[in-house]
């Protein structure tokens, strides 16, 4: 009863004129830098800062917030239109949702791109209004052997994203791995793997690696002769440009599935939503009825992630309101941001500040609906560019690359790095090594590591500490399972294939 | 066999082993727990093996199940694109961001894909422009620039 | 009647405000793009924006004439990121400067990319930088690095921050006494959560460790937030944090403080002893942030920003600034902070060496 009195006295902050233009602006601004690779949400919103001071703290968080869920919203249409991944959790959506745009239903990725993130972000926003006091509570259980049980799990998704050879796909990771450690080792101060660089202290950024082997990879590889195919299908007519009721059919599940594990990983500051994109995808593979075709084009290869990356802002909000835990680079600047405003973000948050947080609860439910409405016409529009000549197309390609490269630091010194990953893309094509497990190893081997490492410290070298609390247990036994799976069912494939 | 899996497989199992030896350098153990070396020992020799189980597996396998035959003329053309592109890369500090994608833009049009020189220079002009607008002008991100300002 | 006013009010800010976005991309970050085509088209390399009505601080010398690139060594919402929007706003609020200054951000290795960045723009006059310990303790601790603050030029002073020890507000230590001898019991049970090795938090520890012969784990954590969510989980007993933050926490009982690291007791804590009153006898670690300028900065430049930043020290903006971040007055001026950047590098060295933390320089 508290709640829904809670709710209607938001929706009565949410929707006077000035807040709803506010929640519109920021959700715009977040299409915008959403769809821009490299520009996030982060230093859009710090740029946006001393702007805001000038505001009532509800208008201003209700516009902040925008920009961050509406990031997300955009994040996909590069990812899906151009194989470059404008976010890192927008990587997994590259993988069906580019070959999606490439079978000439480039629309029906968006579109459904978009109604994942519709369903999705409304669903972390109920659970946010629902639980988030108690969810909180159990956010803190969560300590470092539980994030390296649940890193984990993440690896092990690596067999789910293996392609013919699960042995390639391992050792593609590995790579990974090897890249995520490089830089200052944050417990010891020790360089590694820099090759006295200066410029590789702080290790690679992740988009680079991204942009460089999907994007950058993919063109070279589609360049190889000068014929091909010379554009693109794009459909005519605005009703073959959005979904058809057997695509969004075969998402139900991943709408579900997207928005669940979004949500509880949202709420675990230490996980982030790349890591919730990638688990989301593997599940709705496992569970699938048709896993060969994942990689291939499939709707729910969009939904999944997509729905993930989406609830995780609710869920990133749940510690970041009720503890003052910000989980995420974006959520640290809001905290920072209330803190300006003189705001205090923590247990007595909704007592004390009911006008704000029932004001942006409200605020996110409509600016769901404001983002989906802003996004459904935009997307015959932004399929035109697949009607460009390849030509045209190619060297475009290369250059938002390098922009998205180049915006995250400033620095030549990425762009250099951009051209060594595009070729190490092209040849891990030729070679048949699958470039998604690669992503996988450098975003969660840096905090698989640190994980293990405090939690050693934590047991005092005690290795029991890992499988001696329930959660991490748990979430180990299931790791085991993913990973073995697949090997029986080869040995069993094996004993058929010698009984006939 | 399929040649290459083992010259990938070859090249993996050097890179675990500089990985191991530089980590063998780093301190495994600290007093307070594992030191910067643990991480790296155990996945540099994760990979040495793994790479070793790709090439033993492919001098095992039957001569028929040969990789596709790679054709070099392809592989050619997408080595000279993207020594196109590291050539571009190196001059932003020269010519700045607009002048040197443009260049690699007419280089695409033109060579690569040996469209008429018009045609290529109305891309390429037409790229940079559009870059330009919707980038620095319109968004305000940032683009390198070179010594002539832009 | 007053509530339409203040949404027309807010609509108007919201015209003038979307105006200036589109017209300068996102507001402190760089010259509008149209001066900058302009300033192309005329084949001028310098670019000029007119002053903006409000005649400069001085006149002596050197006045800037296009806008300032503030650097900072960290990415957008860290702690000099943070204090160095805050003066861009205070100054545009206060019309100090003719010019608007932009952040720059240039992270990486701990400050080492933004010094080597600094380095870069020798005799440059409108580049300055806020620097941080870092800037004195990153080139120590870095093999990489191959710039220090003596290559630099230190302008001045501006803050010192002091830091609190706290526990969870259901733990049963009530003083740092309490936790320090419980340590000593127990030898590496207890664990303190912080950052990286460098920080104060481990320096701090590492002294007090020395000085009482105790010993309890420092387990390092990226970020605040997971440092915070671990002492709450009751992960770990004990970590350090800035007194604002903690005064909120204290406010809403989810913590305990129990003992400050500060020169003198700061006036918002008057009642919680610094560890040096508990009788530990540990030089203080102070927490410090100033402004820096290339090298070779011309003369009249160094001496327009000296007296730039006393002018910004004495108006209001800056004192509630400081008032409401709890950070103390630190100012130096550059003839002090010179000579300050001189000495600190061994005392910082002698720390980091007692710390048990390897030294290269």
């Amino acid at each position: 009863m508290e709640i829904f009195s809670g709710l209607l006295h938001g929706f009565a902050v949410a929707l006077t004129p000035a807040n709803i233009m506010w929640c519109f602006v920021g959700c715009f601004l977040g299409t915008i830098v959403g769809i821009l690779p490299g520009l996030g949400p982060p230093a859009t919103i710090a740029m946006l800062l001393p702007l805001t001071f000038l505001m009532n703290p509800t208008s201003a968080v209700i516009m902040l917030a925008g920009i961050y869920y509406g990031a997300k919203y955009g994040g996909s249409t590069t990812s899906i239109l151009l194989n470059v991944p404008g976010e890192s959790a927008s990587v997994v959506t590259c993988l069906d949702g580019y070959q999606m745009a490439r079978n000439g239903r480039g629309g029906a990725a968006l579109g459904i791109a978009a109604i994942a993130s519709f369903v999705a972000g409304t669903f972390g926003v109920i659970m946010l209004m629902l639980v988030a006091p108690p969810l909180a509570k159990f956010a803190l259980q969560f300590s470092s052997p539980e994030y390296f049980a649940l890193m984990c799990m993440g690896l092990a998704m690596v067999v789910l994203l293996a392609g013919k050879s699960i042995l390639k796909a391992f050792l593609a990771m590995l790579v990974g791995l090897w890249m995520a450690g490089m830089g200052t080792d944050l417990f010891t101060a020790q360089s590694r793997f820099t090759f006295g660089q200066a410029d590789l202290l702080d290790g690679i950024a992740f988009v680079i690696v991204a942009i460089g082997v999907f994007a950058i990879g993919e063109v070279l590889g589609n360049m190889e002769t000068r014929e091909g195919v010379p554009m693109l299908p794009v459909p005519k007519g605005l009703r073959n440009l959005l979904p058809n009721m057997e695509e969004l059919k075969a998402c139900r599940f991943a709408f579900l599935n997207g928005s669940v594990i979004g949500f509880i990983i949202g709420i675990l500051p230490g996980a982030g939503s790349t890591i919730a994109s990638f688990i989301s995808y593997g599940i709705e593979k496992a569970v699938s009825r048709r896993p060969e075709k994942f990689g291939t084009g499939v709707p729910e290869g969009v939904a999944a992630p997509e729905g993930a990356n989406n609830a995780e802002t609710g869920g990133a909000l749940v510690p970041m309101l009720t503890l003052g835990i910000p989980g995420s680079g974006t959520t640290a600047i809001l905290l920072a941001a209330f803190v300006l405003w003189g705001l205090k973000p923590g247990p007595l948050m909704i007592q004390e500040n009911p006008e704000l947080f029932w004001g942006l609860v409200a605020s996110m439910y409509i600016g769901n609906v404001i983002l989906l409405i802003m996004n459904i016409p935009l997307i015959p529009l932004f399929a035109q560019i697949l009607k460009l000549p390849l030509y045209i197309l190619y060297p475009i390609i290369f250059g938002i690359g390098m922009v998205g490269v180049y915006s995250v630091s400033d620095s030549l010194f990425d762009l250099s790095l951009l051209t060594f990953f595009g070729l190490l893309g092209y040849a891990m094509r030729k070679l048949d090594y699958p470039q998604a497990p690669l992503i996988l190893g450098m975003v969660l081997g840096d905090a698989m590591e640190r994980a293990l490492r405090q939690s050693l410290m934590m047991s005092q070298g005690d290795l029991s500490i890992l499988v001696s609390r329930p959660l991490s247990a748990g979430m180990l036994v299931i790791t085991a399972v993913i990973l073995i799976v697949p090997v029986f069912r080869r040995v069993n494939a094996l004993r058929l294939k010698a009984i006939d | 066999m399929n040649r290459g899996e083992v010259v990938s497989g070859v090249a993996l199992a050097a890179l675990g082993g500089y990985i191991v030896s530089e980590a063998a350098r780093w301190e495994y153990l600290g007093p307070d727990g594992p030191g910067p070396g643990f991480f790296p020992l155990w996945y540099g020799a994760v990979m040495i093996v793994l790479s070793a189980v790709l090439v033993v597996q492919n001098f095992l396998a039957k001569a028929t199940v040969a990789g596709r035959p790679v054709n070099w003329r392809e592989v050619g053309r997408v080595l000279i694109v993207w020594a196109g592109f590291v050539v571009s890369v190196a001059l932003l500090k020269v010519l700045g961001f607009i002048l040197s994608f443009g260049l690699f833009v007419l280089f695409v049009v033109a060579g690569m894909y040996r469209r008429p020189l018009r045609v290529a220079i109305s891309v390429a002009v037409g790229c940079a422009a559009g870059f330009y607008l919707v980038f620095p002008f319109a968004l305000d991100v940032r683009l390198p620039i070179g010594v002539l300002g832009f | 009647m007053e509530e339409k006013a203040r949404v027309h009010k807010e609509v108007g800010r919201v015209k003038e405000n979307m105006f200036r976005i589109a017209a300068h991309g996102a507001i402190t970050r760089r010259p509008a793009p149209g001066v900058r085509f302009m300033g192309v088209l005329a084949g001028i390399l310098t670019l000029t924006m007119a002053a903006t009505g409000s005649p400069p601080v001085v006149a002596q010398g050197f006045t800037p004439t296009r806008p300032i690139e503030f650097v900072v060594h960290t990415g957008p919402g860290g702690g000099n990121d943070l204090l160095a929007r805050a003066i861009s706003s205070i100054v545009e609020k206060e019309k100090l400067l003719p010019v608007r200054m932009q952040v720059t951000n240039k992270p990486g290795g701990g400050g080492i990319k933004a010094m080597a960045y600094m380095n870069e723009k020798k005799g440059e006059d409108h580049t300055i930088a806020l620097f941080a310990n870092t800037w004195f303790n990153g080139p120590l601790m870095s093999k990489e690095a191959r710039v220090t603050m003596n290559e630099l030029t230190p302008i001045v002073r501006l803050v010192t921050e002091p830091g609190v020890v706290v526990v969870k507000s259901d733990s049963p230590y009530k003083t740092l006494k309490d936790f320090i001898e419980d340590a000593k019991k127990r030898p590496g049970e207890l664990k303190q959560s912080g950052g990286s090795i460098g920080s104060r938090d481990n320096i701090v520890r590492n002294l007090l460790m020395l000085n009482t012969g105790a010993n309890w784990a420092f387990i390092s954590f990226p970020g605040g937030g997971e440092r915070l969510a671990a002492l709450l989980g009751g992960h770990v007993q004990v970590m350090f944090m800035d007194p604002q933050e903690a005064g909120d926490r204290l406010r809403d009982g989810t913590l305990r403080l129990i003992a400050q690291v500060a020169e003198k007791r700061i006036a918002a804590f008057p009642d919680l002893p610094t560890i040096q009153e508990f009788g530990y006898n540990i030089p203080n670690y102070v927490t410090l942030r100033g402004v820096v300028g290339p090298p070779e900065m011309p003369a009249e430049a160094l001496k327009f920003w000296e007296s730039f930043f006393m002018k910004l020290r004495n108006s209001p903006g800056w004192k509630k600034h400081l008032k409401d971040n709890l950070f103390e007055d630190g100012f130096m001026t550059t003839a002090e902070v010179q000579k300050f950047a001189k000495e600190h590098p061994a005392s910082v060295r002698d720390m980091l060496k007692a710390a048990g933390i390897k030294t290269y320089r």
